[in-house]
């Protein structure tokens, strides 16, 4: 059963093809993985599955409704880490969640128990009642993920969730997104991460736009006739002729370079 | 995991509720978050204090020492409403433009994705704006003694409802503005390019139809006083009559923030420039089409096209 079909989907910016006719289809209870470098589309992909951005041609479903037609039974459907935490960092762990309890409309005599369960789920018990500002990158991660189990969805989104983590805390969040398996839980995550994609059950190699190849990576080696012991990174090569691509920073890059400096603090 | 089991067992919970566009749940979490989040950082419950000191402590009696009074008021008293202005521009429009932040790395986008109705996270973030402005519009109540105006209960009370309702304006077209902002490094650009040009646009710190300039050695007469108050200009000690220049009374009179202040100006000293019915009208009026217009464009945040 298919939980996610993708078909012909296009998405125009002004001049620019971010997505170029992409059709494609992911099982309940698969791990998939949408890689390519930066401005490959991957993140235009997952805005539309989650409603952000509506498509400008061709059709969506995710969990058997339309993205653009029905967006609130595929917004009650889904859980989403974003790329950057998309946490209050003035509130604590706890308060987080409970703000995430009311947005899903969790009855609230079940709220206290699903905070506690989430912030069990990512080793945070300890750390719940502190500000979220004072987090390392890869508790933030982690409160997110348990976050987005909260309301129990059917699909779970990632957009690069192990970005800007250092190796122990991508190791511990990576650890927490494999124990999902087996669980009926369907996930899909982008990443430009070799050794990411290569733990998952199938994956989708897209580069400017368009979906070059889709398979298991074993499937993948054998496409672009390479050995079975060669990396996702050759097989990447050998598909699009070219590594990764830098991106002008944008208003939002401005932005979080400012929030490194010192916070939102506006004063 | 108990969790997939806790799905079984009660599947309701999984199930997609009905919901409305109106939360009094959601509109009071998203209430309190806004509160919370100005609690803690308590720079700008310092500023408040700062700026309050600044204005009406300061300026009230520097100024006041050489101009004698406004209309039997001391310049302090005649500031009060104004400096409480101030408060309620900066604590309405800074908890607005935190939208800013909250959209590109903040809660915002948690809120896009998910399925709760988006009227009632503007209303429970236009409503907390409009607290946090009652909040801090009443530290200036505080130097109430100091200044020598009587706060009876039906004054402060009346006070009170006219920053909610400046708070409520000011909240929403702050979000308006927020949600056409791509980048935000900074409030500066607010607080000069909104803040400022609103304060000394509205009367606050000089009377809207005219100033008298106080430095003149005689007294006006009190007829002659009354004779220059039925003609719209007021008194202020002893000197020469000067008006505003045309260009500046049109713009006081365009601000919305003028007939809010002047109507807290009546609240708490009895002392009105503008007639009460356009006070009232805007007072009452234009905080609801605010809001309907700032609820709108957060809905719009959820782009359609």
């Amino acid at each position: 059963m298919n939980v996610i079909v993708c078909d012909g989907l296009v998405r125009h910016f002004g001049d620019v093809t971010a997505l170029n006719d992409l059709t494609l289809s992911v099982e309940k209870g698969e791990f998939f993985a949408l890689l390519g470098p930066n401005g490959a589309g991957k993140s235009t992909t997952l805005h539309i599955l989650t409603t952000m951005l509506p498509p400008s041609s061709g059709r969506a479903e995710v969990a058997g409704h339309d993205v653009v037609r029905e967006p609130r039974g595929v917004r009650n459907a889904i859980g989403m880490v974003f790329q950057e935490p998309a946490l209050d960092t003035r509130l604590t762990g706890r308060e987080n969640l409970r703000i995430h309890a009311a947005l899903y409309a969790i009855p609230r005599r079940r709220v206290d128990a699903v905070v506690d369960e989430a912030l069990q789920w990512a080793s945070l018990e300890e750390a719940g009642d502190r500000l979220v500002r004072t987090y390392s990158g890869g508790m933030k991660r982690r409160l997110e993920l348990g976050r987005a189990l909260m309301h129990e969805p059917k699909v779970l989104f990632l957009d690069e969730p192990t970005l800007g983590l250092d190796p122990q805390g991508r190791r511990h969040l990576w650890e927490s997104i494999a124990q999902l398996r087996g669980r009926g839980l369907t996930v899909v995550m982008t990443t430009h991460n070799l050794a990411e994609a290569e733990s998952c059950d199938r994956v989708g190699i897209i580069d400017q736009g368009r979906l070059q190849a889709l398979g298991t990576p074993q499937e993948l080696r054998h496409q672009v006739g390479l050995a079975g012991d060669a990396t996702l990174e050759e097989v990447f090569l050998a598909l699009t002729g070219r590594g990764l691509r830098d991106e002008d920073a944008g208003p939002r890059d401005r932005l979080l370079a400012f929030a490194k400096q010192g916070g939102e603090h506006t004063g | 995991m108990t969790r997939a089991r806790a799905a079984e067992e009660h599947p309701a919970a999984a199930a997609s509720p009905r919901r409305g566009a109106l939360e009094p749940r959601l509109i009071g979490v998203f209430w309190r978050r806004e509160l919370t989040r100005w609690w803690r950082d308590r720079s700008q419950l310092f500023s408040g204090f700062a700026r309050t000191v600044l204005w009406l402590v300061i300026l009230g009696f520097g100024l006041g020492a050489a101009l004698r009074d406004i209309e039997g008021y001391t310049y302090a008293q005649y500031i009060l409403p104004g400096v409480i202005t101030l408060n309620v521009l900066f604590a309405s429009l800074q908890s607005a433009i935190s939208l800013v932040w909250d959209r590109e790395v903040g809660v915002m986008r948690e809120v896009l994705v998910s399925p709760a109705p988006m009227t009632s996270v503007a209303l429970g973030k236009v409503l907390g704006g409009a607290t946090i402005s009652v909040i801090v519009g009443s530290i200036p109540l505080l130097f109430t003694p100091l200044i020598q105006v009587q706060l009876t209960p039906l004054r402060l009370l009346s006070t009170w409802g006219v920053m909610f309702l400046m708070g409520m304006l000011l909240t929403s077209f702050g979000v308006m503005i927020a949600t056409r902002m791509k980048t935000f490094e900074g409030f500066g650009a607010i607080s000069n390019g909104v803040i400022l040009p609103l304060y000394f646009l509205s009367g606050s710190i000089f009377p809207i139809r005219g100033i008298i300039g106080g430095v003149g050695f005689l007294d006006i007469p009190a007829d002659l006083r009354d004779q220059l108050r039925d003609v719209g200009i007021y008194a202020l000690g002893g000197g020469w009559v000067v008006q505003l220049p045309v260009w500046l009374q049109v713009l006081v009179y365009l601000n919305p923030v003028s007939y809010l202040l002047d109507l807290m100006r009546w609240a708490l000293l009895g002392f009105r420039q503008l007639p009460a019915a356009a006070d009232l009208s805007v007072a009452f009026v234009l905080p609801i089409i605010a809001i309907a217009i700032a609820t709108r464009m957060m809905n719009g945040m959820r782009r359609t096209h």
